[in-house]
């Protein structure tokens, strides 16, 4: 009973080769059939909005539902290049390596020379195609998103060992309003952004809050 | 236009330009400081490497607005004489061919070896990896780091 | 030349010198003598002009005749009225004793500074503190300027060189052996002085600088009667020569194009249109010039009809106060461009053009016995078909050049590696007399090919014309990538008819490429004899039945030399080609290699197949096609590698062998040859890399043995790139690439640990050094992976087969 668009996320979540991939997040098809309640297709941004979850009776399933809409926005490229498993970053929505070569460093900052701040600025730049947030750096390895599940990204996210000992409270303030989270929805340089808005990601980690902070079951094949 | 004051080199300068000038022009052609390259204005290639506030950073993409109060070292002033280590080891060794992208890699070398005295070959491909240079004196430059290092044969 | 900036020290230009005056002495610098130019484009027959060569006159007539009658030489760029002496147009001795020396080659990156002043100055005895090398400005006394083909110190560089210094030093012991009143045979110059040779009494000991002012008023010999040492006498050249730049490259003094600065300069760059022959349709620059700093637009003229030649492309420019200023305001401007005949180019189709082309026949260019007889009989026939994309050159600088124009004329400082052609475009576009242009030859931050073409220092000019004030017009890496002269694209076929015992008895190799003659003439779509003498014509082949065929193949881009140029799509072909047939036998390549190539001989034309060969601008006597030195490079090679003991270990086949795996190809170009083994393992992803590289370099006299090194190492490198990584390919007519992200070069980490080089020693007549070292390493890369994972790779880079990082 896995919705259509979590296959999707799942694959995208997982690709890391050369080829192009298909606009990860985008608007999913949408088959009655396998949710288990019909949800309305996303708007035109390409996230749904909590309201949208309204329909869900039952909080947990509503949670785990709230939950699965944010996992579009995390584990878009623009997130999961900076939140890989390894000890580069990748780039572009094909997930290919960072070039040029860039080492985590001890501090997931990078490594004497080629620090992510001797290049990345707290702001995209007008002619160079470098982007750019307030503390430009990458997500330690125990907040690996790269080929996680929905289901998986949910526990890690909620574990305050692996989420940097935040609660649920603190876990919503920085969806909503983290810059360097913002950045996902302003790329800049012709970059695909992340779904919806950052208003709209933290709009549903609260309702996913309220509604229990269930995780989706674990049910995406690899 | 906001005046921007920028030590360089141990010289403060009163910069009168845009804030979102990259601190690489304002070097160049404000300050007329021209050992800093440009080669590709898109942080790929380290040819316009400076540091900044003891950090190696791309002037082709820093704005010099960055740098306001900070203190930014070129290749000018990273020795009174030429006498760096690196330099020293960078001219016995022959490294340079055309010499276009050695300021920008000396000046990142300087950025290691002050923090690691005594990088490993890895951590030295690490470190330079965002410095081409079409030439290909890579083998040379490896050199003349682990000579500078005081460590001759590589770990 | 310069004036200060106000408030600072004047910016020291790396030792270099005054222009002349614009005075009637330009009049008696008209060549004399006539002597063909030995440059790469005159190998290839284009006529560029015809100018006296400066080593081998020394002096036009006219200079020579003043000489003689007591006056002092004419050179240009010389110290004058100093009481010193001045020998000819590269030497110039002064009293207080320092020696001047020309340089009149672009210094890039192969250390030329470094090598030909030094072998003028140990003709003469000169003490290098003492000596001071000055860049030659463009200028026909100096005879061939032209810094490509790997010619400066083969040919007439190094003879030349060491003519002008003896002829220095014959002065200074002219005038010595006249003030002590002894024969000149008794005197020796060393160390900065003339000594009398048994004499250990320190009175018999002058400084260069007093004998100076006694040679000033001597006539200098007569080129016939130039007397040089023997080599031994000779005491660096040949030796460890420092880098003599060193010191300013790595504290940022050494100016480079876009380095020099003048009072009021403002800087320009370009939006060119995105296909060649495109044109500006129409622009609003209203946004341009809202940006602060920008102070005026300039419509370039457009490219004429016809060959592009050195014509700048069209476009608009934008002029600034600094460089930012006119980046943003380029950006802003908003135009439309119209794309023209070219505008339905594209590489892929193209690449089935060639596909096509090569796969008809084509106009025979080599011959020797039947071919077509040979393959019908042949016990087996190996085929293959070969593709090379159109590569940049990519130089880490990217084109720049400063230009002042006003009523005395042009004065120029340009990274050119062809500075007199640069003055000829100059003045042709400004409508002036050549005589009124002054070119002054900065460092250059990598040629490789793209600097002999000055279509940037007309910009420059018009720009500056137009602006009034003195210009510097920038290329930002984009412009580069996008408007190059790019490295011609080529596709082969080569089939191969072998006997029952598996040797090669007939061979036929067809190419097609678009010609560099189609920069210059119109209608040329097939490649030149200049082109086919790079790996077609010169290949010796040990095979009784050769045919090799040129395909037609129309040029859509501006088409220019890359370093090495038609020898790096000629060498991955054949060298791979050689490899298949080795693999098809089930044989060890390095054997197959050394039987195609045959035993040592020299391979005149009648052996060759070929009516003429080129032979970059050398006579085939003095620079024969010689297999045994082909061989030997393979020899050596293979043995600094253990090529034996890795054929063991696979024959073995143990895992060990197919972890790790050699490829092995040689080329002659340039006049010299070269062998490489390239090692190559896969990484946990599956990626090729290179692990180790072992190189073999015949060059004949070598004078610079430590820059010779560099260069192939350097070589090596470069070749990684064009093995694994760089493409050049156009949509809609426009190129696709735009900068180092999507036009990757090699980097640090990817570098072997050990590239391994050694040069074999030999007093042979000097080859070429900035180039050999470049077309056998894609195809020993190449080789390599096929060794290692069993797929041939027939297309680069191998980024294209998913194979690289």
């Amino acid at each position: 009973m896995i919705p259509k668009w979590l296959h999707l996320v799942a694959i995208c979540s997982l690709a890391q080769a050369a080829a192009v991939l298909p606009a990860c997040g985008g608007p999913a098809q949408e088959t009655a059939a396998t949710a288990p309640v019909a949800l309305a297709a996303p708007p035109a941004d390409g996230l749904r909005p909590p309201e949208a979850f309204a329909g869900i009776s039952d909080p947990s399933e509503r949670s785990r539902a709230l939950f699965s809409e944010m996992s579009r926005v995390m584990l878009h490229p623009r997130c999961v290049n900076c939140h890989p498993s390894g000890d580069s970053p990748h780039q572009r929505d094909a997930m290919t390596l960072h070039d040029p070569p860039v080492t985590r460093g001890p501090a997931d900052q990078g490594v004497v020379g080629m620090e992510c701040t001797s290049c990345h600025q707290d702001k995209n730049l007008a002619l160079a195609r470098v982007p750019g947030a307030p503390k430009w750096h990458l997500a330690p390895k125990i907040m690996a998103w790269e080929g996680r599940s929905a289901a998986a990204l949910c526990e890690q996210v909620k574990d305050p060992a692996r989420n940097g000992g935040k609660n649920l409270r603190q876990i919503v303030e920085h969806a909503a309003h983290d810059p360097l989270v913002a950045w996902g929805w302003a790329p800049g340089a012709g970059r695909t952004p992340v779904p919806g808005s950052q208003a709209k990601f933290g709009a549903l980690a609260a309702a996913w809050v309220e509604a229990g902070a269930a995780c989706p079951k674990e049910e995406a094949r690899r | 236009m906001t005046e921007l004051i920028v030590r360089v080199n141990g010289t403060e300068q009163k910069l009168d330009v845009d804030p979102e000038m990259p601190l690489l022009w304002a070097l160049r052609d404000v300050i007329g400081l021209t050992g800093t390259k440009y080669g590709c204005g898109q942080a790929l290639c380290g040819a316009c490497v400076v540091h900044l506030n003891g950090e190696v950073v791309r002037s082709c993409v820093t704005p010099v607005s960055r740098a306001a109060g900070g203190s930014v070292v070129t290749i000018e002033g990273l020795s009174p004489d030429g006498n760096h280590p690196l330099q020293r080891a960078w001219v016995e060794l022959g490294v340079p061919q055309c010499g276009f992208c050695q300021a920008g890699q000396i000046m990142t070398a300087a950025a290691l070896l002050a923090k690691k005295p005594r990088p490993t070959d890895a951590e030295i491909d690490e470190s330079l990896a965002g410095n081409l240079c079409r030439c290909g004196t890579y083998p040379r430059i490896r050199a003349a780091v682990r000579k500078a290092a005081g460590n001759a044969s590589g770990a | 030349m310069m004036s200060p900036l106000p408030g600072r020290p004047a910016p020291r230009v790396a030792k270099s010198e005054s222009p002349p005056k614009r005075t009637e002495d330009r009049e008696h610098t008209e060549s004399a003598i006539v002597i063909p130019r030995r440059s790469f484009l005159a190998a290839l027959g284009l006529t560029v002009g015809t100018l006296a060569v400066g080593f081998e006159t020394l002096a036009p007539a006219e200079a020579r005749a003043a000489t003689a009658a007591g006056g002092p030489v004419i050179a240009p760029q010389l110290p004058k009225g100093d009481g010193g002496t001045t020998p000819n147009v590269f030497v110039h001795i002064a009293p207080d004793g320092t020696v001047s020396i020309v340089c009149h080659r672009s210094e890039m990156g192969q250390g030329i500074r470094s090598s030909l002043p030094v072998l003028i100055a140990d003709e003469l005895g000169a003490d290098m503190a003492k000596v001071k090398i000055i860049q030659g400005d463009a200028d026909e006394i100096y005879g061939d300027q032209n810094t490509d083909g790997s010619h400066s110190v083969r040919g007439e560089g190094y003879d030349g060189a060491r003519k002008a210094g003896a002829a220095a030093r014959m002065m200074l012991i002219a005038a010595a052996a006249k003030k002590w009143n002894v024969a000149a045979s008794a005197c020796e110059a060393r160390d900065h002085a003339v000594v009398l040779r048994s004499s250990s009494s320190s009175a018999r000991s002058l400084g260069f600088g007093e004998l100076a002012v006694l040679a000033a008023k001597l006539p200098p010999p007569k080129p016939k009667d130039i007397v040089l040492r023997p080599k031994s006498e000779l005491r660096r050249a040949g030796g460890p020569l420092p880098l003599l730049d060193g010191p300013d490259i790595v504290t940022g003094r050494a100016i480079y194009g876009a380095d020099m600065r003048l009072p009021g300069m403002l800087t320009a760059v370009v939006a060119r249109p995105p296909v060649v022959g495109g044109k500006v349709e129409r622009y609003d620059a209203a946004r341009a010039k809202a940006i602060a700093g920008v102070k005026r637009i300039v419509d370039m003229p457009a490219l004429p009809s016809g060959p592009p030649k050195f014509h700048p492309l069209g476009g608009v420019a934008v002029v600034a106060d600094n460089t930012w200023a006119a980046m943003r305001g380029r950006d802003a401007l908003d135009i439309t461009w119209t794309a023209g005949d070219n505008g339905s180019y594209d590489s892929a189709r193209y690449r089935d053009a060639l596909l096509a082309s090569v796969r008809a026949p084509g106009n025979p260019v080599r011959k020797v016995g039947d071919v077509d007889g040979a393959l019908a009989k042949a016990a087996r026939k190996v085929e293959a078909e070969y593709h090379v994309p159109h590569l940049s050159q990519a130089p880490m600088e990217p084109p720049a050049a400063v230009a002042r124009v006003d009523a005395n004329g042009c004065e120029v400082w340009a990274c050119s590696q062809d500075p007199q052609t640069a003055r000829k475009e100059v003045a042709s576009a400004l409508g002036i007399d050549e005589k009124r242009v002054t070119i002054h030859v900065t460092f250059l931050g990598g040629g490789f090919g793209r600097k002999s073409k000055p279509d940037f220092i007309v910009e420059a000019a018009l720009v500056a014309r137009a602006a009034g004030v003195p210009v510097r017009l920038v290329w930002t890496r984009e412009d580069d990538v996008r408007h190059g002269y790019f490295h011609s694209t080529c596709t082969q076929r080569i089939a191969a008819g072998l006997d029952e015992r598996g040797k090669v008895v007939g061979w036929l190799h067809r190419t097609a490429f678009p010609s560099i003659e189609s920069t210059f003439a119109p209608d040329k779509t097939f490649g030149g004899d200049g082109e086919l003498a790079q790996g077609v014509l010169d290949w010796p082949l040990a095979i009784p039945n050769v045919r090799a065929e040129v395909c037609e193949a129309r040029a859509h881009v501006r088409i220019g030399w890359m370093r090495s140029v038609h020898n790096i799509n000629h060498a991955f072909a054949i060298s791979s080609f050689i490899d298949e047939i080795a693999h098809a036998r089930g044989q060890d390549p390095r054997e197959v290699l050394l039987e195609v190539i045959g035993p040592p001989r020299i391979m005149g034309l009648k052996e060759l197949g070929a009516a003429k060969v080129r032979n970059y601008g050398a006579s085939l006597e003095e620079h024969p096609v010689d297999a045994g030195r082909l061989r030997r490079v393979v020899e050596r090679v293979t043995e600094m590698a253990n090529w034996a003991g890795y054929q063991n270990a696979r024959k073995g086949a143990k895992t060990a062998a197919t972890e790790r795996a050699f490829g092995l190809a040689a080329h002659r170009s340039f006049l010299t040859y070269v062998a490489v083994v390239a090692a190559v393992t896969k990484d946990a992803a599956g990626k090729i890399r290179v692990d180790e590289a072992w190189m073999a370099a015949d060059a004949g006299t070598i004078l610079n043995p430590d820059r010779v090194k560099s260069q192939l190492e350097g070589a090596f490198v470069f070749g990684m790139s064009v093995a694994l990584h760089g493409a050049i390919t156009a949509r809609a007519g426009a190129v696709e690439q735009s900068n180092f992200r999507d036009y990757p070069v090699t980097r640090i980490g990817e570098v072997p640990r050990n590239i391994h080089v050694e040069l074999i020693a030999n007093d042979g007549l000097p080859g070429g050094v900035g180039e050999p070292g470049v077309p056998p390493v894609a195809p020993a890369i190449t080789n390599a992976v096929f060794a290692l994972t069993g797929k041939r790779v027939r297309e680069l880079p191998l980024a294209r087969a998913g194979l690289v990082t």
